[in-house]
């Protein structure tokens, strides 16, 4: 699918701040399922910036505005080919998951973070989605991401980035970074490796944001990959109860939310911020490809468990 | 005479005082109990005047004490320091090429096996906000400062690795002077190697790691992060002793990814940073937003190329003490050369059987948590309450990546004074290494000395007075360079 997408953020200051130093993280990925084929950002008032890509491979582009200001108005327009994830096998025995390179590899995604810190009863409450079956990885993580959906209601504005989850749980609401940290906490709990993802979704039935036509205005999303033994990194969207497909395009990922903010920063003076944020995207290739119909549960994302010969097989 | 079971710096086996300190001692060995404590007055006084005190943290007393140095020096000759100077200039040339191997390199000791990646990615040291910045020259760590044992048979061993902000070189050279000024007589006939150039080699290596467009005259800083620092006095003291800028966050300014300070003249380009902030105070953009120590917009100053901090960020996973465990093996790795300075017996707790062996002899060992400084969370098995020893095993298997064990060293001894006579105290080193276009390990070190009887904790936060330490020149003057 070919997705064209502009991320436009604006802040207005009551009164005038200086000083102001800004990262911002909205370009799309290139990995085996997306290509980005442009990419441009610009700044009001105008700034020098500077573009790197960070730890976690996302590119960030830095810039300052020293003098005063009233306004700042970030706009990134990037274009992107997405196409569906691979299929998973759903015979992984979670033995594999204690494999000691796959922990080395993994570490960094197996420790509570800021954003992702459990407690016993959401430990619990994970192993008793996933014992069921012994040999079956990738259920396990698409049932914790069933559960993220069902446990939360979607209701922006009714939670803060930051608030534990715990406390998120006892509300019962929340946005898709919360769905996302829910699902990452519950995966690394019963040891499953898992990371953040922060970026796009084009979806007509999205519930962040609108449709017309082959525009849609929406935030930018978040959702989760857990890491499958063997077979790389599941991508799951709980705020949807969706299989991430070519509607998705990936910004980053790391540990939580704050490794991959669309735009952190800081600035000096005493001026309070109103924010306008908005992502429009387009779809510039309608009359190829139907729109992917959405699916019902996560798991049906992934196919039905195969046999040892075709595994096999596979291998040679 | 000699504690049994501890090596003695001055006197040998026999009784017999060493060669090295033959003058010094008998310079000591004519002082009536009257002239030692006329001369303590004398330099607590002149300390008291200078103002050069120290910080404890967490006391409940006054928290600024006056410097305690002790008047009996330690003294390494010429042969013997050689020796430490291969040895340290080779740790640390190793530890450099460890950090920027991890920070903008292949990450080859961990593609190679030599550290586990695990080891890295879970120090907390490692920060992920200074992957592919790099450093000119590699000099990651502009600064270390490493600590040195004596065993009981002599041997030096390398007890931890400082390479963040280590302290404590402004006491060496105000030791250095008080001492040259109150026992002038007793340096007499010997060529103590000097210390006070350290303003200038600290100046030089600065220079040195200048980004390669700034020019040939580029515009040295120090970072402090203020008069309430416990290391305030020391901040101060080495921008008076290279003649720049002492700054705080708020006298910088970064614009279009340049670093300016704010003078009465307007802004001044800067383009070396010596700073003694943590890392996670720096720039309040990508650590700790609330930080007001910092400089908003320093890291991608740092990222751009036109400004260096030193010491580089994220070294704390060079000196993290889980890594320090495999500091001989990195310096076989990189170097090909065998470790000059061993390590002391470290024992690595997320290694199963590792940890199952210290938890059954936590009363017989040390137990460090691995990214402390200052001697803060050890534990002395031997001097450890039951309850002490519970607390620490219960902390060892929630987090056992964040500790290590090792085998008590058996610190060396030298004379200190006692209020009314010489006794044996306890003693370590910290020699001090420059890395700039070169290594340069700065003659001597901070000599930290335990003064309570029988005590191994040298730290000055936690009782721990300084010798002056005196190396001697070659034998040979014109094989001295």
């Amino acid at each position: 699918m070919r997705l064209d997408i502009s991320y436009r953020t604006k802040f207005v200051f009551d009164s005038p701040v200086r000083e102001s130093q800004n990262e911002l993280r909205a370009c799309p990925a290139s990995d085996g399922r997306q290509r980005l084929l442009g990419y441009r950002v610009s700044v009001e008032p105008s700034a020098r910036m500077l573009s790197f890509t960070d730890y976690w491979g996302t590119r960030v582009d830095q810039f300052g505005i020293t003098d005063a200001h009233v306004a700042l108005e970030v706009t990134a327009e990037a274009s992107v080919e997405t196409q569906d994830p691979p299929t998973f096998s759903r015979q992984v025995p979670k033995g594999s998951l204690a494999d000691p390179g796959f922990l080395d590899r993994h570490e960094e995604y197996l420790k509570p973070t800021r954003h992702t810190r459990w407690d016993e009863a959401i430990a619990k409450q994970a192993r008793s989605l996933t014992e069921a079956d012994a040999d079956d990885v990738v259920g396990a993580a698409a049932h914790i991401g069933d559960h993220a959906a069902e446990r939360l209601s979607y209701q922006p504005g009714t939670t803060d980035i930051g608030q534990p989850i715990t406390e998120i749980l006892a509300n019962g609401t929340g946005v898709c970074q919360d769905y996302a940290h829910l699902a990452v906490a519950m995966c690394r709990s019963v040891g499953i490796p898992a990371r953040y993802v922060s970026g796009y979704l084009f979806s007509s039935s999205d519930r962040t944001g609108s449709i017309e036509g082959d525009i849609v205005r929406v935030q930018t999303h978040a959702w989760v990959e857990a890491a499958i033994p063997g077979q790389g990194w599941l991508a799951l969207d709980p705020t949807n109860r969706l299989a991430v497909g070519r509607q998705h395009v990936k910004i980053g990922h790391g540990r939580d939310y704050g490794d991959v903010p669309p735009l952190r920063g800081v600035y000096s003076g005493p001026g309070t911020p109103k924010l306008e944020a908005a992502v429009e995207i387009r779809r510039m290739d309608p009359a190829r490809q139907p729109p992917t119909p959405m699916r019902p549960s996560l798991l049906a994302a992934v196919r039905a468990p195969r046999t040892r010969d075709q595994q096999q097989q596979q291998q040679q | 005479m000699p504690i049994p079971g501890f090596f003695d710096e001055a006197v040998d086996e026999r009784g017999r005082t060493r060669e090295h300190y033959r003058p010094v001692q008998e310079w000591f060995d004519r002082l009536t109990p009257a002239q030692v404590s006329a001369l303590e007055e004398q330099r607590n006084e002149s300390f008291r005047r200078q103002g050069i005190t120290f910080t404890v943290y967490g006391s409940e007393e006054g928290t600024e004490r006056t410097w305690p140095l002790d008047l009996f020096p330690r003294i390494i000759d010429a042969g013997e320091w050689a020796m430490l100077e291969r040895g340290l200039t080779q740790r640390i040339t190793a530890l450099n090429r460890f950090l920027d191997d991890i920070y903008t390199g292949e990450q080859a000791a961990v593609a190679d096996g030599i550290v586990p990646r695990r080891l890295v990615t879970s120090s907390s040291g490692f920060e992920r906000e200074a992957v592919n910045v790099s450093v000119p020259l590699g000099a990651r760590c502009l600064v270390a400062g490493i600590d040195l044992v004596r065993d009981s048979d002599g041997a030096y061993r390398v007890l931890e690795d400082n390479l963040r902000n280590p302290s404590g070189i402004s006491y060496v050279i105000e030791n250095r002077a008080a001492m040259t000024k109150l026992l002038p007589a007793a340096f007499a006939d010997l060529a103590v190697r000097s210390v006070d150039h350290y303003g200038r080699s600290l100046l030089r290596a600065l220079r040195a790691v200048a980004p390669p467009a700034c020019g040939d005259d580029p515009t040295v800083v120090v970072l402090t992060p203020g008069i309430f620092n416990s290391a305030y006095f020391e901040h101060a003291f080495l921008a008076r002793s290279m003649g720049v800028e002492l700054v705080e966050g708020r006298d910088l300014v970064v614009d279009d990814h340049v670093v300016a300070m704010r003078t009465t003249k307007g802004l001044e380009r800067v383009d070396v940073i010596y700073r003694r902030i943590d890392d996670h105070f720096l720039d309040p953009v990508v650590f700790n937003p609330h930080s007001t120590l910092g400089v908003p917009g320093l890291m991608a100053a740092t990222r751009a190329g036109t400004v260096t901090i030193a010491n580089s960020v994220g070294n704390g996973v060079g000196d993290d003490k889980a890594v320090y465990a495999y500091v001989p093996e990195l310096i076989r790795f990189y170097l090909g050369e065998a470790p000059i300075i061993p390590n002391a017996d470290t024992y690595l707790l997320w290694e199963p059987d590792q940890r199952a062996e210290v938890l059954e002899r936590l009363d017989e060992l040390v137990v460090k948590p691995v990214a402390e400084s200052g001697g803060y969370g050890i534990v002395i098995g031997p001097k450890a309450t039951d309850a002490e020893l519970a607390e620490v095993r219960n902390k060892i298997e929630a987090d056992p990546r964040n500790w290590i064990a090792q085998e008590v060293v058996g610190l060396s001894t030298l004379p200190a004074w006692t209020g009314d006579c010489f006794s044996p105290r306890h003693i370590d080193l910290r020699p001090f290494v420059l890395c700039g276009e070169q290594v340069e390990v700065i003659p001597g070190g901070l000599t930290r000395v335990a003064l309570r009887e029988g005590s191994l904790i040298v730290n000055s936060s936690q009782g721990g007075g300084s010798k002056d330490t005196w190396v001697l020149g070659h034998p040979d003057p014109a094989a001295a360079s």
